[in-house]
């Protein structure tokens, strides 16, 4: 199974409830992480404010702030390879890059959440 | 004293600063020692004069004092375990990771939150270290867990559970998570917190009504995390015969008697100690051999007689609030500890405001209500508003998972709750409710107070951080929006008032709070001490030699600290209700001058 993992901006939370406004896209993608461990994904998230070795520690990931910043994060590399940038993946795309289906039950919910428009599935 | 009969291995002292919790834990390790007991004294306080005490150089490593046989100290400096943290965790990754990525990540953990964990995180050795339960018999702490803290303690056990649950990682532990501390020993501390045989929490308090409502809360949020062995103290009594022959130590002494006479309840029940006020400073190990006695410690007093005549003529309150007037509208906010006396002069600022036709929205989030009792009465151009932190925070909750919870499964609701039980939620909430009733300040007065520093502190990183944040999402150009922060850090919209009282803790804990407002980019605009009896008229010789130790106080704060200050007189009455608040701000003369 493909191992994934994201490299967080500096947060003091995953779901960024501790800051002033809340990302709806930082909620959603706690959620998303947390499904897709549920269902044995292979999913690492790393916190630059609390865990910068790790950032360090990877060609791909001090490159890329070297050359984009800080504020290009989040960075998310599947197999060790740069896969999504500057946002944070869909469930559909965990999914996706896992090679595992969604569960049916969230299928309504996922339709509106992730899979309308272009940009993804 | 009670709460020294059996003790246990732990005693933890606690107490809002410049109640003398350091003096009765030093005196009580004194006194353990004397016992033939191997004590070792723990103090972190960040103005620890254990030290000083003891004439002894401590630190941050364990070190015998040698003229008290069994008597073993440690310092703990919660910035420098800040800082070591910081290091710990940034000097890997200095020269590898872009200057300007570690300089952000830096500013992030310069929250008091980082500090107050990184202080717990020392805490937790000393209370799972085997080696050192063979060592000692007690270990004595001059500070407990608490507010703040202790929502963070409750944490772990949330933690733990979540984790042993198998449902993912709870993951709002902030600056925890990245402690290098096992979470086995973090819970093994909590553990030893809550067992009653391990561990007494003693709270001092001074006979004060205000402060005594504090401690009972104090005292109801840690018996509710389990530590319900608790003992109180009330230090600093004015004895009976001083309140003879001098009006002012007579009131203090009939009201220290009323707040004791009304105790709240919870208080009530527990084993208490009394502490006189003692006729000379606390300092060297003679003092604080005598501290517990019953006696006034004649002797001493004798060797410390007062030299000078300790008046002062100081800048009063009056003289600041004809400043703010000229401006005619503005946002004032009263900044400082938990017991200063923030919300009485933010009262008696409003009114004094509101007396001269100006209009002026008075809100406080004290959770104490206790504005309502002081605004006994009304004035027509003072609006009174209050922002209570429990009721905000749990509407933010509620609004957050109906708003951004809403499309997300029962797990991921689950795990949002859990962010949403972080401690600062509660000053995100806070600060949510202030920047509603801030905009307003371009009409009118707006004055407010705040609850106690960590709060305070935290809502400022808040504002900070979005500050940043929307002037990084803009670009850095087009600056035509107006965040609270630089509403808050704009001298000719904000004026920030530190209140104090005329003692070294309080002093200190006033200047480390403008050194976080500092950093902040905000310059506070005055200074005013509270609660003086050096500018108050009084002949009693322990309220002079009070007087005396107060004079070079108010000095470093006139000299070193304010840009400008104000030194409001201790009153004989509370300064409850519209015409006491007047005089208090020195809209009409005193009444009441005591006769010298």
């Amino acid at each position: 199974m493909a191992n994934i993992q994201i490299f967080d901006p500096a947060l003091c939370c995953s779901t960024g409830v501790c800051g002033v406004a809340i990302d709806q896209a930082l909620v959603s993608f706690a959620a998303d992480v947390d499904w897709a461990k549920q269902n044995g994904v292979q999913i690492e998230r790393f916190n630059l404010a609390r865990q910068p070795l790790a950032f360090a520690n990877n060609e791909t990931v001090r490159d890329f702030l070297e050359r984009s910043g800080q504020e290009a994060l989040p960075l998310v590399l599947v197999d060790g390879q740069l896969a999504l940038a500057s946002r944070y993946p869909e469930r559909c795309d965990l999914a996706r890059w896992a090679g595992i289906a969604q569960p049916a039950k969230l299928e309504a919910v996922a339709a509106s959440d992730c899979c309308s428009g272009s940009r993804c599935c | 004293m009670n709460f020294l009969t059996n003790p246990p291995r732990f005693l933890f002292f606690t107490g809002k600063g410049g109640v003398g919790k350091t003096s009765i834990a030093c005196a009580a390790a004194v006194r353990l020692a004397a016992a033939e007991r191997r004590v070792l004294l723990v103090s972190t306080d960040p103005a620890s004069n254990v030290g000083q005490v003891f004439g002894v150089a401590i630190g941050n490593r364990i070190t015998s004092i040698t003229a008290v046989p069994g008597l073993d100290a440690l310092e703990i400096d919660p910035q420098a375990a800040a800082q070591a943290y910081r290091d710990r965790l940034l000097g890997p990754v200095r020269g590898r990771l872009p200057d300007a990525v570690v300089k952000g990540i830096e500013e992030q953990l310069s929250g008091a939150c980082t500090t107050e964990i990184a202080a717990f995180d020392e805490f937790t050795a000393l209370l799972t270290d085997a080696a050192l339960m063979v060592d000692y018999d007690h270990i004595l702490f001059d500070t407990a867990p608490t507010g703040h803290t202790i929502r963070l303690l409750q944490l772990p056990g949330a933690w733990s559970g979540f984790l042993d649950a198998g449902k993912g990682d709870a993951s709002c532990l902030g600056p925890l998570a990245g402690l290098e501390k096992q979470r086995a020993q973090y819970r093994a501390a909590v553990e030893a917190l809550a067992d009653s045989s391990r561990t007494r929490l003693v709270l001092v308090a001074r006979a004060q009504k205000a402060t005594l409502r504090e401690v009972a809360r104090t005292h109801e949020e840690l018996a509710a995390i389990g530590l319900t062995r608790q003992y109180l103290v009330i230090n600093g009594e004015l004895p009976t015969g001083e309140a003879k022959d001098d009006a002012l130590a007579a009131a203090i002494h009939a009201r220290e008697r009323a707040a004791l006479g009304e105790l709240p309840e919870t208080l009530a029940a527990l084993p208490c100690d009394h502490i006189a006020l003692k006729a000379y400073n606390l300092v060297g190990l003679e003092a604080l051999r005598h501290l517990f006695d019953e006696d006034g410690g004649g002797d001493l007093a004798a060797a410390q007689a007062v030299e000078s005549d300790p008046h002062l003529d100081a800048p009063a309150l009056a003289d600041l609030i004809n400043d703010i007037a000229a401006d005619g509208h503005g946002l004032i906010m009263l900044m400082g500890k938990g017991g200063v006396g923030k919300t009485t002069l933010a009262a008696a600022i409003s009114v004094a405001l509101a007396q001269r036709g100006l209009p002026v929205h008075l809100t406080t989030s004290d959770p104490a209500a206790h504005l309502a009792e002081t605004m006994d009465g009304t004035l027509p151009d003072l609006a009174v508003s209050r922002i209570d932190p429990q009721v905000e925070t749990e509407r933010y909750r509620k609004q957050i998972m109906a708003s951004k919870g809403a499309q997300l499964d029962e797990q991921g609701r689950k795990l949002l709750e859990e962010d949403l039980r972080s401690p600062c939620t509660e000053e995100i909430a806070v600060f949510r409710a202030f920047s509603r009733v801030i905009r307003e300040a371009g009409r009118r007065f707006v004055v407010m107070d705040t609850a106690p520093t960590g709060h305070t502190l935290l809502l400022l990183d808040a504002t900070g951080a979005y500050h940043r944040e929307v002037a990084r999402q803009m670009g850095g150009k087009g600056m035509n929006f107006t965040t609270p922060m630089m509403q808050l850090q704009d001298p000719k919209q904000t004026k920030v008032i530190i209140a104090t009282l005329a003692e070294t803790t309080p002093i200190l804990e006033a200047a480390s709070l403008q050194a976080d407002l500092r950093r902040a980019g905000i310059e506070p605009w005055a200074w005013i001490v509270n609660a003086s009896v050096a500018v108050a008229d009084t002949c009693s010789p322990l309220l002079r030699r009070r007087a005396a130790t107060e004079l070079r106080e108010i000095e470093a704060v006139a000299t070193h600290h304010a840009l400008r200050h104000a030194v409001v007189p201790l009153l004989q009455a509370e300064p409850v209700g519209v015409g006491r608040l007047l005089e208090l701000a020195g809209e009409v003369p005193l009444k009441t001058t005591t006769g010298a």
